[in-house]
C-alpha cells in the first residue's frame, strides 16, 4: 500500500484531566470515501479540530502527504490542500453568499495590498479566477441563485451546502465533512449523498463524522467507530454493523432510545 | 485655489471643512481596524498623535517638503500600529481595546515628556500647509482606497476574521498578518491626518491625543454605521460639524454633544447608516420615481416602496 | 530605599490602592454582569466627591452624614443612566452601550464644568491632620479612615454578594444571562441593583479621595477612572477579589513608581502593568480563562 493521504499516529489530546482522543491511529488513503462515527462525546470533532491545526495535539503525529503537519497554524495546514467544514456552521453571517465563497477561495490568489488598490492585470485575471471557481462551487452545491443573498438568510440545509461550497472551492486534496447532514430532511440528504459522491469522483478525499448512520452506512467505504477517544474499530461499513463492541457502544444505545 | 475659495466662503467655514476632511482619513483608519476587520481600538488618537508630532519635527528639523513630513508622519504612525496589532494574537475583544488603550495613553504619557516634542507646553512654531484644497483631495483618494481595499482579496480576508476568525484561518487566511496589516494600514491613515492637522493648527499640545480624542473617532465611525464608508464620512461630518452647530448654546454645547451622542445610539442602535445598503436604496428609490411618472396598469400588482 | 522608606509607600500606596478599588469594583461587577464597559463610571465616582464637598461646605453636616447622602445621590445617578441610557441598548451590538457610556462621561463632565468650573475646588479638612507614629511608619488619620472604611465597604459587599438573595442572583446573572432570567431572575431588578452597589462604592471612594487630597474636579473622574478600570482588568474583569487585588496593586505601584523618580510619568504606569498583564495572562490575574468552543 502507498503512503496514505491522511495518516494519524497516536493522536492523543487531552484538555485538563479529560482524555478527548486517546492514542489514535488512522491511515486514509487517496480516493477514499472515510466516516468517523462514535456516540456523542465520542471526541470526533476533537479529531477534525486537531487535523485543521485549532488544536494542538498533546501527543501523536498527524501526517498529509508525508509531510509532519502536528501543531501548524491552520492557514497553513489549509493551503496544503485540507478544507473542511464545521458542525456548528461557522458561516461569514452577514456577508453574501458568493463572498462567503471568495473567501474561501483565498487559496487561490496571490493579491495583496497593492494588488488592491493599484490592480495590475495579473491581478484582475486572479479575480476572476477566484470568480469563476466561487460560481462553479456554487454551481455544484445548487446555490449560485442564491450567490447575491446574505449567507445567515439561507435556510439550514442551504447553509451546510455553502460551507461545503466554501471548503472545495479552494480545490483541497482532502475534504473534512463535520456532521454535513444534521438538520436535513431526508430529500435533502439524499442530495447531499449525490454531492457528495460528485465531489468524490472528482478526485477529492473525503473524511467525514456523521450520526446518520444510514447516511453513512450508504455512503462510506471505510467506517472507524471511536467511544470514549479510542478507536473500537475500522472496517467496511457490514463489517462495523456486525461488530458487537460497536454495537453495545453506538448502535446498541441508539436502540435503546 | 486657497484664494478661489476664500472669496466665496467664509475662512470660518474653510477651517471647518478642513477639519472634517482631516478628521475623515483618520476615521477611515479606524473603520478599517474595528469596522472591517473586527479588531477594537480605543487608542486611535495615539497614531494621530504620532503622525501629527513625526510630521511637524521633520518639518521643523529637517525642512523635508510638506507632503514628504505627512508620508513620514503615515509611516510612524503605521510603524506603532503594526507594535500594537502583535497582541491581538493573544488578545481579543474587549481586552484587545483596553490594552490599545493603555498604549495610547503610554504614548500620550510619553510625548508629555520628551524635550523634542516640547513636553506639556506643547509643539508650537509649525507652518501652516494645509489647505482645504489638499485635505479634500487627500480624504477623496483615502475613500476611494478604501473602497477598493475592501473589493479585493485582500479586504475580503480582513472581513473574513471580523465574521469568524477561526473559520477564516481554516480558509487559509493567516490572522496574525492580516490583524497586523489593518493596523498598520489604520493607522497609516491615522498619521498621515495628524501631519495634516499639525500643519492645520500649527500648534501641538500631547493632550489633544488622550483617550477623550479616542473616542470621538471611534464615535464617528460607530456612530455612522459600524463598517460602512458611507457611515464612517457620515458619522464624522455629523459629530464635528455638532460642537460648530452647537455653538450658539455656550457653555452647554458639550452637554448637549454627549447627550445626543446617548439618543442617536438609542434611536440608531446600530448606528445612522447601519443595515441600511445604499445601493438597493437608491435602486428602489429610481425605481419607485419611474412607478409615479409612469399611469397605473390597474392590476393592483404595483408595488409602493 | 531603606526598610522604612519601602514600608512607607507601601501604606500610602495601600491608600491609594483602596480608593482605586472602591472604583474598580463598580467597573467589574457591571462588566461581569453585562459586559459593558460603563465609561461613565469614573463620573459617577467625580460626583460622589461634589455631593460629599457641597454636604459639607453648604450643609455642614458632619463628614458621615456627607458620605452617606454622597452615596445615596449617587445610587439615584446611576440608575437613572441605566435605566436611560443602556437598559435600551441590552439587546443591540456591543459599541453601542459603549458609545451611549462615552456620551453620558461627556455630559456629566461637562455638565459639572459648567457648574463648578473647570478648577479644583477645595475640599475643607475634615477630619484633624493627626500623624501616629507605628514603628518607622508615620500614618495620618485620614489614612487610617479610609481604609477602615474602604475594608468595611468591600467585606459588606462581599456579604452582600455571598449571602443575600439579591447577590445569589447577581451572581447567577453573571454565570449566565439568558438562564438566569429563564430561572425567574428579574435580570433587569439585578442589574439596576449592581449599577446602584458600584456606584456607591464611587461615591465613596470620591469623598474619601476629596478628604485625602483636599481638593475635588469636574475631570477627576477621568484618569482615576482608567485606572481604576486598568484595576479591575488586572485583576481579572468580573472578578470582585480581583478588582480589590487589582486596585491596590496599581495604588502601590504608582506610589513605588513616584518614589523611584518615574514621577511624570505617573500616568502611565497604571497602563503599563496593565499592558503587562494582559499579555503574560489575557484575562487578569484571578480571571477565568476563556473557553472558545469549536
Amino acid at each position: 500500500m502507498s503512503t496514505p493521504l491522511l495518516e494519524l499516529s497516536g493522536l492523543t489530546i487531552r484538555f485538563g484531566g479529560l482524555t478527548a482522543v486517546d492514542r489514535l491511529d488512522m491511515k486514509i488513503p487517496v480516493s477514499n470515501i472515510r466516516a468517523l462515527i462514535g456516540p456523542n462525546g465520542a471526541g470526533k470533532s476533537t479529531v477534525f479540530n486537531a487535523i485543521t491545526g485549532i488544536y494542538r495535539p498533546t501527543e501523536g503525529r498527524i501526517t498529509f502527504q508525508g509531510q509532519d503537519i502536528t501543531g501548524k497554524h491552520p492557514y497553513r495546514i489549509s493551503a496544503l490542500g485540507i478544507a473542511r467544514t464545521f458542525q456548528n456552521i461557522r458561516l461569514y453571517k452577514t456577508l453574501s453568499v458568493l463572498d462567503n465563497v471568495r473567501i474561501g477561495a483565498h487559496g487561490i490568489g496571490r493579491g495583496g495590498l497593492f494588488g488592491a488598490i493599484v490592480r495590475p492585470p495579473g491581478i484582475k485575471a486572479e479575480e476572476r479566477r477566484i470568480n469563476e471557481a466561487s460560481g462553479d462551487a456554487l454551481e455544484l452545491v445548487g446555490l449560485l441563485r442564491k450567490k447575491d443573498e446574505r449567507a445567515d438568510s439561507l435556510s439550514y440545509g442551504e447553509q451546510r451546502r455553502l460551507e461545503i461550497a466554501r471548503a472545495l472551492v479552494s480545490a483541497p486534496q482532502i475534504l473534512l465533512l463535520d456532521e454535513p447532514a444534521a438538520g436535513m430532511n431526508p430529500q435533502e440528504k439524499e442530495r447531499l449523498m449525490l454531492m457528495i459522491q460528485q465531489i468524490a469522483a472528482r478526485g477529492v478525499t473525503i473524511f467525514l463524522v456523521e450520526h446518520d448512520m444510514k447516511f453513512v452506512m450508504d455512503l462510506a467505504q471505510q467506517v472507524t467507530v471511536l467511544d470514549h477517544g479510542r478507536k473500537i474499530c475500522t472496517g467496511t461499513p457490514d463489517e462495523v454493523q456486525s461488530n458487537l463492541s460497536v454495537i453495545e457502544a453506538y448502535l446498541g444505545k441508539e436502540e435503546a432510545v | 485655489m486657497e484664494e478661489l475659495l476664500r472669496q466665496y466662503m467664509n475662512l470660518y467655514y474653510i477651517q471647518v471643512l478642513t477639519l472634517i476632511c482631516i478628521m475623515m482619513i483618520a476615521a477611515l483608519g479606524l473603520h478599517l481596524i474595528t469596522g472591517v476587520t473586527g479588531q477594537l481600538s480605543f487608542g486611535h488618537a495615539a497614531f494621530v498623535g504620532i503622525g501629527a508630532y513625526a510630521a511637524a519635527l521633520s518639518n521643523i528639523h529637517w525642512g523635508l517638503p510638506f507632503l514628504i513630513c505627512v508620508l513620514l508622519g503615515g509611516l510612524a504612525a503605521a510603524l506603532a500600529g503594526v507594535l500594537v496589532g502583535f497582541p491581538s494574537m493573544r488578545l481579543t475583544g474587549d481586552y484587545l481595546g483596553i490594552a490599545t488603550l493603555g498604549f495610547a495613553e503610554i504614548v500620550r504619557v510619553i510625548l508629555m515628556n520628551m524635550d523634542i516634542t516640547g513636553g506639556a507646553r506643547g509643539l508650537a512654531g509649525i507652518p501652516r500647509e494645509t489647505t482645504l484644497v489638499l485635505a479634500f483631495v487627500l480624504a477623496a483618494v483615502a475613500i476611494w482606497t478604501m473602497y477598493r481595499i475592501q473589493d479585493s482579496r485582500f479586504g475580503r480576508a480582513l472581513v473574513a476574521i471580523r465574521e469568524d476568525d477561526i473559520a477564516a484561518e481554516c480558509n487559509g487566511i493567516n490572522g496574525l498578518w492580516y490583524k497586523v496589516s489593518a493596523f498598520a494600514i489604520g493607522s497609516f491613515f491615522a498619521g498621515v491626518a495628524g501631519g495634516l492637522y499639525a500643519h492645520f493648527l500649527q500648534y501641538l499640545n500631547p493632550s489633544g491625543f488622550g483617550f477623550a480624542k479616542s473616542f470621538e473617532i471611534l464615535t464617528f465611525v460607530v456612530l455612522g454605521g459600524l463598517g460602512s464608508i458611507p457611515g464612517t464620512v457620515l458619522g464624522t461630518t455629523i459629530l464635528t460639524l455638532l460642537p460648530e452647530v452647537l455653538r450658539f448654546s455656550a457653555e452647554y454645547r458639550m452637554m448637549m454633544y454627549g447627550l445626543l451622542m446617548v439618543i442617536m445610539m438609542i434611536f440608531r442602535p446600530r448606528g445612522l447608516l447601519g443595515g441600511v445598503d445604499l445601493l438597493p436604496l437608491l435602486k428602489r428609490m429610481l425605481y419607485s420615481l419611474r412607478k409615479k411618472q409612469t399611469p397605473l396598469n390597474g392590476d393592483g400588482n404595483g408595488r409602493s416602496v | 530605599m531603606t526598610t522604612d522608606i519601602v514600608l512607607q509607600q507601601l501604606l500610602n500606596g495601600l491608600t491609594l490602592g483602596s480608593t482605586y478599588a472602591l472604583i474598580a469594583l463598580g467597573y467589574t461587577m457591571v462588566y461581569g454582569i453585562i459586559q459593558l464597559i460603563n465609561f461613565a463610571h469614573g463620573d459617577v465616582y467625580m460626583i460622589g466627591a461634589f455631593v460629599g464637598l457641597t454636604m459639607v461646605v453648604v450643609f455642614g453636616i458632619n463628614i458621615w452624614a456627607a458620605l452617606f447622602v454622597a452615596m445615596i445621590a449617587c445610587v439615584l445617578v446611576a440608575m437613572t443612566i441605566e435605566r436611560v441610557a443602556y437598559r435600551p441598548l441590552r439587546r443591540s451590538t456591543r459599541l453601542a452601550p459603549l458609545i451611549s457610556s462615552i456620551g453620558v462621561s461627556i455630559f456629566l463632565q461637562t455638565l459639572m464644568t459648567s457648574m463648578k468650573g473647570p478648577q479644583p475646588v477645595g475640599f475643607p479638612q475634615v477630619v484633624s491632620n493627626t500623624i501616629y507614629t507605628i514603628g518607622p511608619v508615620k500614618i495620618a488619620l485620614v489614612q487610617i479612615i479610609i481604609l477602615l472604611v474602604a475594608a468595611a465597604l468591600m467585606i459588606a459587599l462581599q456579604l452582600i454578594v455571598k449571602r443575600s438573595k439579591i447577590g445569589k442572583a447577581m451572581r447567577a446573572t453573571s454565570e449566565d444571562y439568558d438562564t438566569a432570567s429563564l430561572m425567574g431572575v428579574n435580570v433587569n431588578r439585578v442589574i439596576s441593583f449592581t449599577f446602584a452597589i458600584g456606584a456607591a462604592l464611587a461615591a465613596a471612594g470620591g469623598v474619601l479621595i476629596g478628604m485625602y487630597f483636599n481638593s475635588v474636579f469636574p475631570l477627576m473622574g477621568v484618569m482615576a477612572g482608567l485606572k481604576a478600570f486598568c484595576a479591575a482588568v488586572v485583576g481579572g474583569i468580573g472578578s470582585i477579589p480581583g478588582a480589590v487585588i487589582g486596585g491596590l496593586f496599581i495604588g502601590v505601584a504608582e506610589v513605588f513608581g513616584v518614589a523611584m523618580g518615574l514621577g511624570s510619568y505617573k500616568d502611565a504606569i497604571a497602563f503599563a502593568l496593565l499592558i503587562l498583564v494582559l499579555l503574560i495572562k489575557p484575562t487578569g490575574i484571578l480571571g477565568q480563562p476563556i473557553q472558545r468552543k469549536v
